[in-house]
């Protein structure tokens, strides 16, 4: 119990650590940030406009104070209004937060379901016809980028075979089959890296795990095979996987937001682009805390899972 | 070798492509021509022309350039400042170290794409932003891998031998530790230079990475979207060209990594699940039949300059309810010859000749199928290291339990029950605490007790004990042997006891074998060996250790390796009493129920 309020307050600490970094990343820029925030080539901005951000920015309060009220507002869920359109952005989050929920949990589903059982099985037949095509595809789908493949994908089943919509969404109330329908290209976009990663990651713990010595003892009681893989092999083999998944959350993330624009899948990431590209630095802040959040969630859940995986952890 | 310079060569080509852009016989990347826009051929632009009626192959080559421009400056410096944090905060320590490994640890905080996205927003897009937070990004992977290697190298004796010279600790930085982290830290450069190559593309897709009219592959791809009906090859070739740059620069990562990390021997043997049958008959025996005899017993293994046999022709016999010991130095084949009466052989290595009869049956060319049921039934093994050995994952009641349920049909509430009572059996106190303790919560010799537990479980006729106190406290040692005595002796068990140390064969076996470089040297009872060695290894053996409880130290030299081995007498270049007559092999020669491997025991003896 100790080890688990130790981790949760190791998150809740980054967690902080994120929100002041992201709080003084607008201060750490060189010159006048509102200035920054204004000019767009070699344009310099309008004097009157400069002033009117600096005030909506809060720019001419004291910085301390900036920046207890940005504390207290993450407190209470307050992430400031647009820059655009005066728009919450805590509302625009609760909004769009599902969607990309939802293709983040397709998608590594997607991945642990098919890359689980295939870097196991490629493992167990090392060297064998399976293990060899198998460990091509995961070297190609880790060098494909994620748009790259995402827009592969549109232009093969979409345009040329004409089997699947290039994109788009339908709430799940309202159509649950053309919800999943669209679900599956992007989902599948989204699993690839990961996939690739798992599989690899997979194979050679399995194989490292089939070389121990208690998978001799397993195999000195009589057990069968399956259960020798099952229980002596898998087992201690996915120890060192949920690790690796955990640190390749990051990356799913970020290849998330560029799936969504790829399939207009709409989560949070067209807010967020769209923010980037107007500079709405409130929008674009509080989506990065959003997704930093979820990040630091996804790797507080690893660890759990780790840790029950591992008994070496929490009771010694 | 082969797999480094393949995705090198193409790395190099495309990096040098990239860089002699501009002097090679191209059309302008950004010259428009609107009247031949999406055209798929036309003289001087093999690859055509895109929306705007640009030469895509101009702009494939010029967008290589600027991609690569934006990864080797961003792993560049992320290279040297991050390596310069990692030195000073692994030097220093302190404060420095505070500042260098947390600020790695702030940044791994914001998944990537992102802390870029937020650094786009304050400074704009455009190739300096780019090469700025790709170069944050990177920064970790250095600071930690530098700061990782110089703690290990400060404790190396070399620099403290500077150190203690007075050399002053720029120098001791710049001439004795950077040398040394060269090899990790060029593999973060292979590995930043890929993953930026892959970011900057996916940024300049979104529109925020370099900025038109410049050509990028990603900007390239994004703009053919729009047409991709029309003209789909507009879009396949910088597709094919950022996946193919990024696939060879992952090999080349992979191949440089193992390059680089020494400690990674070659590849796994291949492996396989079910052992394969083996072919070889020997004729039936004569009289009583023993509980284990064996006959020949060779075993193989393929290794990169040929086929060694770290197991040649070892026979041996064991009667129900006796102990037999089978002695020899580290490399003498003793473990290798057990585990491959268990069926247990590494997969690398084969049983090439031999029978081993279990009751009659031999097991080297039983069924797997077969054998597994007896495997843990009638015959079990102890190994050597318990906290190995044990699975760290389960708790040792369960593990107990499974050996129970793996051969008898008994529901898993009256397995774990009796489980206990094996616990209880082998001597630990407390049994039902124990049983749900995992493998790390308890002392070696009890994990060693777990170990016995499991093997008796089925009440096994044959168990075959590889070393099972090598790993332990001396204090320990004896109560295991103790405890392995009781059992033999309670049980009816056929014991093979496998050890280096004389003292143990003295104080449980009956019969014994000496085994040197995979050969059986000396056989026979205890009683008789012991008093009377014929070998000369055999009497080295016993006066080099006079109390047997250390490894013999005294015989001058080592095991050869199997690759190795003398062409006469094995034994001969560490023997005194070595002649001409040991450069032929000897024969294994029977007498007064002892046996012998060596042509000079008739003079010896006397």
């Amino acid at each position: 119990m100790w080890w688990l309020a130790r981790r949760v307050g190791l998150s809740l600490l980054l967690m902080w650590v994120v929100a002041s970094i992201v709080f003084l990343a607008l201060h750490m820029v060189p010159g006048d940030p509102a200035e920054m925030l204004l000019s767009t080539g070699g344009a310099m901005p309008d004097a009157y406009a400069i002033a009117e951000l600096r005030e909506r920015l809060g720019l001419n309060r004291p910085i301390l104070e900036q920046y207890g009220a940005f504390l207290y507002g993450l407190t209470q869920g307050d992430l400031g209004t647009s820059l655009v359109d005066d728009y919450p952005v805590s509302a625009e989050i609760a909004l769009r937060l599902p969607r990309t929920l939802e293709l983040i949990l397709a998608g590594t589903l997607l991945a642990v379901l098919v890359a689980l059982p295939a870097g196991t099985f490629a493992a167990v037949r090392q060297g064998g016809a399976f293990d060899r095509i198998a460990s091509s595809l995961a070297a190609v789908l880790q060098a494909v980028p994620v748009f790259v493949l995402g827009t592969l994908l549109i232009l093969v089943l979409a345009q040329w075979l004409r089997w699947m919509p290039a994109g788009g969404y339908v709430p799940l109330a309202e159509d649950p089959m053309r919800h999943l329908v669209l679900l599956s290209l992007p989902a599948i976009a989204v699993a690839k890296g990961l996939a690739a990663t798992i599989f690899r990651m997979t194979r050679a713990s399995v194989l490292d795990a089939l070389s121990r010595d208690h998978v001799r003892t397993a195999r000195a009681k009589g057990l069968t095979p399956q259960r020798v893989l099952r229980r002596h092999v898998v087992r201690n083999a996915l120890i060192p996987v949920t690790t690796v998944l955990g640190l390749q959350m990051g990356t799913l993330l970020g290849g998330t937001v560029l799936v969504e624009y790829v399939f207009n899948w709409p989560g949070l990431s067209t807010p967020l682009l769209r923010a980037v590209e107007a500079r709405d630095y409130p929008m674009v802040v509080g989506i990065v805390i959003t997704v930093s959040g979820l990040f630091l969630l996804i790797n507080l859940a690893m660890d759990l899972i780790y840790a029950a995986l591992d008994p070496r952890i929490t009771r010694s | 070798m082969r797999r480094l310079w393949l995705p090198a060569g193409f790395v190099a080509l495309i990096v040098l492509i990239a860089a002699a852009a501009p002097l090679l016989p191209l059309m302008d990347p950004v010259r428009q021509d609107v009247a031949n826009r999406l055209v798929a051929y036309l003289p001087g632009s093999p690859m055509g022309r895109d929306e705007f009626g640009r030469d895509v192959m101009s702009r494939l080559i010029w967008g290589a350039r600027s991609s690569l421009a934006v990864a080797f400056a961003s792993a560049a410096i992320a290279a040297v400042i991050g390596t310069a944090l990692g030195l000073l905060g692994g030097w220093f320590r302190g404060l420095a170290e505070v500042l260098a490994i947390r600020g790695a640890d702030v940044v791994l905080c914001f998944p990537p794409v992102l802390l870029a996205l937020l650094v786009v927003t304050l400074l704009g897009p455009g190739t300096g932003t780019l090469i700025l937070v790709l170069s944050v990004l990177y920064l970790p992977g250095f600071i930690r891998v530098s700061f990782a290697e110089v703690l290990s190298a400060r404790s190396q004796d070399y620099v403290e031998a500077v150190r203690a010279l007075g050399a002053r600790t720029p120098r001791i930085l710049l001439r004795t530790v950077l040398p040394n982290i060269a090899g990790p830290v060029l593999v973060q450069v292979s590995l930043a230079v890929a993953s930026a190559v892959v970011l900057e593309s996916g940024l300049s897709f979104l529109g925020l990475g370099v900025v038109p009219p410049t050509p990028s592959w990603g900007l390239m791809i994004r703009g053919a979207r729009a047409t991709m009906e029309q003209a789909p090859m507009l879009l396949l070739w910088p597709c094919l060209a950022l996946t193919a740059t990024i696939l060879a620069m992952n090999l080349l990562c992979d191949a440089v990594r193992d390059v680089a990390d020494k400690r990674g021997g070659g590849g796994a043997p291949k492996l396989r699940l079910v052992d394969r049958l083996l072919p070889g008959l020997f004729p039936a025996p004569a009289a009583p039949r023993p509980l284990l005899d064996v006959q020949g017993l060779t075993v193989e293994i393929a290794v990169p300059g040929g086929i060694i046999r770290p197991v040649e022709d070892m026979s041996f016999r064991l009667d129900t309810g006796r102990t037999l010991a089978i002695v020899g130095e580290s490399g003498s084949g003793k473990s290798m010859a057990a585990t491959a009466i268990m069926g247990l052989l590494p997969p690398a290595a084969r049983v090439a000749d031999g029978v081993a009869r279990f009751d009659g049956e031999d097991l080297l060319r039983m069924p797997e199928a077969a054998r597994r049921k007896l495997r843990g039934g009638a015959m079990a093994m102890v190994f050597q290291d318990p906290m190995s050995s044990l699975n760290p994952v389960h708790r040792v009641g369960d593990q107990v339990a499974e050996a129970i349920r793996a051969h008898r049909d008994v529901p898993a509430a009256k397995a774990s029950a009796e489980a206990v009572g094996l616990l209880k059996r082998v001597g630990i106190a407390d049994p039902d605490r124990r049983a749900r303790a995992y493998p790390h919560e308890l002392s070696g010799g009890m994990r060693q007790r777990v170990m016995i537990a499991m093997a008796i479980a089925n009440k096994p006729r044959l168990l075959i004990a590889d070393e099972p106190t090598t790993a332990l406290d001396v204090t320990v040692q004896a109560a295991i042997l103790d405890l392995l005595a009781d059992l033999r002796r309670e049980e009816g068990m056929g014991l093979v006891l496998i050890t280096h140390s004389l003292g143990v064969v003295a104080e449980v076996a009956e019969d014994v074998v000496v085994m040197y470089a995979a050969q059986v040297v000396e056989r026979g009872p205890v009683s008789q060996v012991f008093a009377n060695p014929l070998h000369p290894y055999t009497r080295a053996l016993l006066a080099a250790v006079p109390d047997g409880d250390i490894e013999p130290e005294g015989i001058p030299g080592v095991v050869p390796r199997p690759d190795r081995w003398p062409p006469g007498c094995r034994f001969a270049p560490r023997c005194t009493f070595a002649t001409e007559a040991c450069e032929t092999p000897p024969p294994l020669e029977e007498v007064q129920g002892q046996a012998v491997r060596c042509v000079r025991w008739r003079e010896l003896r006397a």
